[in-house]
């Protein structure tokens, strides 16, 4: 564990230093919620189980996003091929990327709900489920993308096959978030823990496949 | 293919056996044998020939479609790259790659160095200062030239000790004066009797350091 926490540590240093991932992810959240939300309208997107599925569509590409950038900047002089010749690199690397993305990602999330909140006008009735809801659902969102943006790490077709491999394994994780947040929102705690129960077994279950398949992906 | 990491040769350091690698439709390694011992072992031979893909198949970056690899755990791999991250500084990629690293096989040949806090930072300090880079270590890396991220890049001969370095094309980007450096660092490694692997199509004065000269052309020995 401690490689990893010395490689997250590393790129949180790096994304403090140059934003622009975390930067183009709030962007990018905070645009897709707000054309979301003029497409179907207010009354629409105000329904408790139509924000929250906008929330984590927005976040899935804003995790998209930031992972691919975060790769980019390994890629610049090579940086992951010396992580990698080291003992243990490549389930430090994964591991390390797993702990700085979800904080990145958090953050991303954090910004996107305040704004699709004041935006909406939307009651929070149980704000607590709703941070449980969140942080278990963002945890397990890099925990795929990693492993989907390394396989596709030096294919030219990167941008189009990331969202297209994630999607489908994702889509277990964005019910079960969509639905705890959702029941949240409408003040349901027993509806929204027992879905953020689920959530939470999907989240360690992503992290142990990648933790599991992360070096032969890398490779 | 057959991977392990200790070694089965006496007098080997690190060795590629009948090393095949596929690259695509592309055989760039054909049935290779490489033996690494104490001491500069120089890889030569014209663009394309495979040296970056031994040295990086070695370094165990590259899956071998057939053959052994057999290496030490603690390798150092400086690319043709400097491996810095962009977001850095020269200091700080140092630091984080020594601390990933912790100890070495061959740390207690140097174990004041290998300590953590003050005595790492010392030694940080020390290979910053000896590859002239004392004025932009604090400088994030992406701001400094390519030579002097190479230099950073090759400081790490200084801050991590291990059974094995590879170095691929290292005099590229140097000006003279850290060209001098690199090959009075090349013949400090031959006197302690440290195992180094430099691939090369050039510095032919590289010969006169190196125990043992392979050269390669179209993916086989020559």
């Amino acid at each position: 564990m401690r490689g990893a926490w010395l490689v997250a540590a590393r790129e949180l240093r790096a994304d403090a230093r140059h934003p622009d991932g975390f930067a183009t992810a709030v962007t990018f959240v905070a645009a897709l919620i707000l054309v979301e939300s003029i497409v179907v309208g207010p009354q629409v997107a105000r329904e408790t189980t139509v924000a929250p599925a906008l929330y984590w569509i927005a976040l899935l590409f804003a995790a998209i996003v930031v992972t691919t950038r975060s790769f980019d900047r390994e890629l610049t002089d090579d940086a992951i091929d010396a992580v990698l010749a080291l003992p243990g690199g490549r389930d430090a690397l994964y591991a390390g990327k797993l702990i700085a993305l979800a904080a990145t990602i958090a953050a991303v999330g954090l910004v996107g709900g305040v704004l699709q909140i004041a935006l909406l006008d939307l009651t929070l009735s149980l704000p607590g489920h709703a941070l449980i809801a969140v942080a278990l659902g963002v945890v397990a969102l890099p925990a795929i993308v990693i492993i989907d943006v390394a396989l596709t790490l030096r294919l030219r077709g990167r941008a189009a096959l990331v969202p297209i491999l994630a999607v489908p394994v994702l889509l277990p994780q964005l019910v079960a978030a969509t639905n705890a947040l959702g029941l949240a929102l409408s003040g349901d705690p027993t509806g929204s823990l027992a879905w953020s129960g689920l959530l939470m077994a999907i989240a360690l279950v992503y992290a142990i496949v990648g933790l599991t398949i992360a070096g032969t992906a890398i490779e | 293919m057959r991977e392990v990491t200790s070694l089965q040769t006496p007098g080997s350091v690190a060795r590629l056996h009948g090393a095949t690698v596929i690259l695509g439709d592309r055989a760039v390694l054909r049935d290779l044998d490489l033996e690494v011992g104490p001491g500069v072992t120089v890889l030569r031979g014209p663009n394309g020939a495979g040296k970056t893909t031994a040295i990086r198949a070695l370094a165990g970056l590259v899956p071998l479609a057939r053959g052994v690899r057999e290496v030490p755990s603690d390798l150092l791999y400086l690319g043709h790259r400097s491996h810095m991250l962009h977001g850095l500084t020269a200091r700080e990629n140092l630091r984080f790659f020594s601390e990933l690293r912790g100890r070495t096989s061959r740390a207690p040949a140097y174990p004041e160095a290998l300590g953590v806090g003050g005595a790492r930072e010392a030694r940080i300090g020390d290979a910053i200062g000896r590859w002239g880079l004392s004025a932009d270590a604090d400088r994030p890396v992406e701001r400094l030239s390519a030579g002097q991220r190479r230099r950073a890049s090759l400081a790490r001969l200084d801050t991590e000790w291990c059974g094995l370095t590879l170095l691929d094309e290292p005099f590229a980007e140097l000006d003279d004066e850290a060209v001098a450096m690199l090959r009075a660092a090349l013949v400090g490694a031959r006197d302690r009797g440290d195992a180094v692997l430099v691939a090369s199509h050039g510095h032919a004065d590289l010969d006169e350091i190196a125990g043992r000269i392979y050269r390669l052309d179209d993916g086989r020995l020559v």
